[in-house]
């Protein structure tokens, strides 16, 4: 207590100097805190919509499937859709199949991804035909019906209702052809997905290719607060009477998506790395100051009997201090910065016009921070005890100090 | 046996690629209760010999035994805790902590000792009472004059009980009148509760008022010489 006492007084012999120090140490995880919650944020809204677009959190596929894409991979899902639907934390189980083919109008003619689903659920699950209207829906039983990318809607100058083929190859190689009306069309804000998807029931798309039992991929989607381990566990159980299938993590069935984000997280990291070293230096540059000045006072506490790691313990204690303070301030600071982004969001309309595309994923303009309350208390506490350890070469320096040498000084 | 004793002491500092030597041959006996002066001009090696006796310093040669202590024979940490119980400190500048307040830099060895708050401080009261400077206990070194951060600096000298109190050039920096005060304060320590006092001067008032004198010169014992009476 005596130790932390003094402490405190003697950070503030200098109260420019310190509160500068401060500043420096809470400004920088006010900064750290703030830009990760709002990636950590961004990152969980592009993943979410990822997901929830593609692959799902967890994905089942033939083996082979993901590698070569190829259309021949499917497999007959038989029960398992409905005994995963079933486990706890599972939100929904989409059944999708992905045929590339080829669209012709009247007037046109492009290349395209046929994808068949499960109508309803996916309207429910999926970020892109949410906000379709109810006529522009596919309906369930009619195996006409079709979603078209705004693009290729326009490309092939169609008309809401009008008719347009698609042909593909079947599953023996022989060609199929199928005449599909536009139901509705959909935005997803990524080119290649407008310019070439259409999106019909799964029953239609599965006879086509000749397999009317076989989908492509199963996708899961977890509810927040889901098992994720638990999960792969329960539903590993599940594929052991289905050898040839595999799950796999959106990280795996989305790469592009994973790979982008850890990417841009690590070039974040080496930013924070830089803040980091600038705080340290600067805790350095106090400490070391603050010993300089006061050798000859050291010497007399030495004198008065005090052992040098007792000088040693009294600058590591200040540093810790100033650790501490640093960190309170600082995470009030991150906590402040991320309530406001998390409410608020940082707009970036102003800055670009075009929708955002990242890793293959549509994220949304308005960035929003998420609380990611582990990683701020671990980084608060990483920089405290930095702050900790830059006190090590000036308590080291203050510990070698002798006495009488140290009382010339004055 | 002598509370103090030097025998064949010699210290020798290296200054750039030169050696000084600061005290050579040095053999001194220094009894319990004496009140002893260490007097000769700058560079006479007054201070070098209260370094030593203060455990600050270690010997080039010779031993020194203070209060049954063989300084030469301890490691750096028990000297630590040597200065902390059997030694009292009063320097020339004063040397107060200036962030501390008057009571808090007297009861610092106390605070070193791990004591209790309430009875270092009950301590430090009655010997602010004492010294002549009750009611400052509070207030910080810079808002003292040189005569009462002096007499702090002796409450703190005084306060863990030593076996002896190092005084290096104690009036150097006060007038003559503050001087006469704290020489009769320690004189009075000395006659009164039988402290043991080694001062360092060459103030002729100082001089006058010890009751032993030992004169140096070059690092040298030049006289040593017993007085009855102060003559302040």
């Amino acid at each position: 207590m005596d130790d932390l006492r003094l402490a405190w007084k003697n950070l503030w012999r200098n109260r420019r100097r310190t509160l500068i120090t401060l500043a420096a140490i809470a400004v920088s995880i006010t900064l750290m805190q703030a830009a990760h919650n709002l990636s950590f944020g961004v990152y969980a809204s592009m993943i979410d919509r990822g997901v929830r677009a593609g692959s799902g959190h967890l994905s089942i596929y033939r083996q082979g499937y993901l590698q070569d894409r190829d259309p021949k991979l499917g497999f007959n899902p038989q029960n398992l859709a409905a005994e995963i639907s079933r486990l706890a934390g599972v939100e929904s189980v989409l059944p999708r199949l992905y045929l590339p083919g080829l669209a012709q109008s009247s007037r046109d003619s492009r290349g395209i991804l046929l994808t068949g689903t499960a109508p309803v659920e996916e309207y429910r699950i999926n970020p892109f035909l949410r906000k379709l209207p109810a006529t522009q829906m596919i309906r369930e039983g009619n195996l006409r019906d079709a979603l078209v990318g705004q693009r290729l809607f326009e490309e092939l100058k169609l008309s809401f209702g009008g008719k347009f083929v698609v042909t593909l190859q079947g599953q023996e190689g022989e060609l199929a052809s199928e005449l599909l009306r536009v139901r509705g069309i959909f935005t997803s804000g990524i080119k290649d997905i407008d310019r070439s998807l259409v999106l019909v029931d799964q029953h239609r798309a599965a006879t086509m290719r000749g397999r009317p039992q076989q989908i492509h991929e199963l996708a899961i989607i977890l509810k927040p607060q889901a098992d994720e381990r638990w999960l792969l566990d329960q539903i590993g159980r599940l594929l052991k009477n289905h050898p040839q299938l595999i799950l796999v993590g959106w990280q795996e069935a989305m790469a592009n998506l994973a790979d982008a984000i850890r990417l841009d997280y690590a070039a974040q990291k080496f930013i924070f790395l830089i803040i980091i070293l600038i705080v340290t230096i600067g805790v350095i540059n106090t400490l070391l100051m603050s010993v300089m000045e006061r050798i000859p006072e050291f010497g007399v506490i030495l004198a008065l009997g005090a052992p040098s790691w007792r000088l040693q313990r009294m600058l590591l204690t200040e540093a810790l201090l100033l650790g501490v303070i640093g960190m309170l301030l600082g995470s009030f600071g991150g906590s402040l910065a991320t309530w406001y982004l998390r409410i608020e969001g940082l707009d970036l309309r102003y800055f670009v016009s075009s929708s955002l595309e990242f890793g293959g994923v549509v994220f949304d303009p308005i960035m929003r921070a998420d609380w990611d309350l582990r990683w701020m208390l671990k980084m608060a506490f990483y920089v405290c005890g930095l702050a900790l350890l830059a006190a090590w070469y000036p308590a080291r320096k203050a510990g070698k100090i002798s006495p009488a040498g140290a009382m010339r000084h004055y | 046996m002598a509370l103090i004793e030097l025998s064949g002491i010699e210290k020798i500092y290296p200054l750039g690629h030169q050696q000084v030597q600061a005290v050579q041959q040095l053999d001194l006996r220094i009894d319990k209760g004496e009140f002893t002066v260490l007097a000769g001009p700058s560079g006479s090696g007054k201070t070098t010999i209260l370094n030593l006796i203060g455990a600050l310093d270690r010997p080039t040669a010779g031993e020194i035994t203070v209060a049954g202590v063989a300084l030469n024979r301890v490691s750096s940490r028990q000297l630590a805790d040597f200065r902390l119980r059997k030694i009292g400190f009063i320097f020339q500048a004063y040397n107060l902590i200036p962030v501390l307040t008057a009571a808090e830099n007297a009861e610092f060895p106390l605070m070193l000792q791990g004591i209790d708050k309430k009875i270092r401080r009950r301590k430090v009261i009655e010997l602010f009472a004492e010294l002549g400077i009750a009611g400052l206990e509070n207030r910080r070194p810079l808002d003292l004059s040189g005569g009462q951060q002096q007499r702090v600096a002796v409450a703190r000298s005084l306060v863990a009980e030593p076996a002896v109190i190092l005084a290096d050039e104690p009036t150097a920096n006060l007038d003559s009148q503050r001087s006469a005060d704290l020489l009769n304060l320690m004189q009075r320590l000395n006659q009164d509760k039988g402290l043991t006092f080694v001062f360092s001067s060459h103030d002729p008032q100082v001089i006058q008022c010890a009751r032993r004198v030992v004169s140096l010169l070059d690092g040298r014992l030049l006289t040593d010489q017993q007085v009855q009476q102060c003559t302040i």
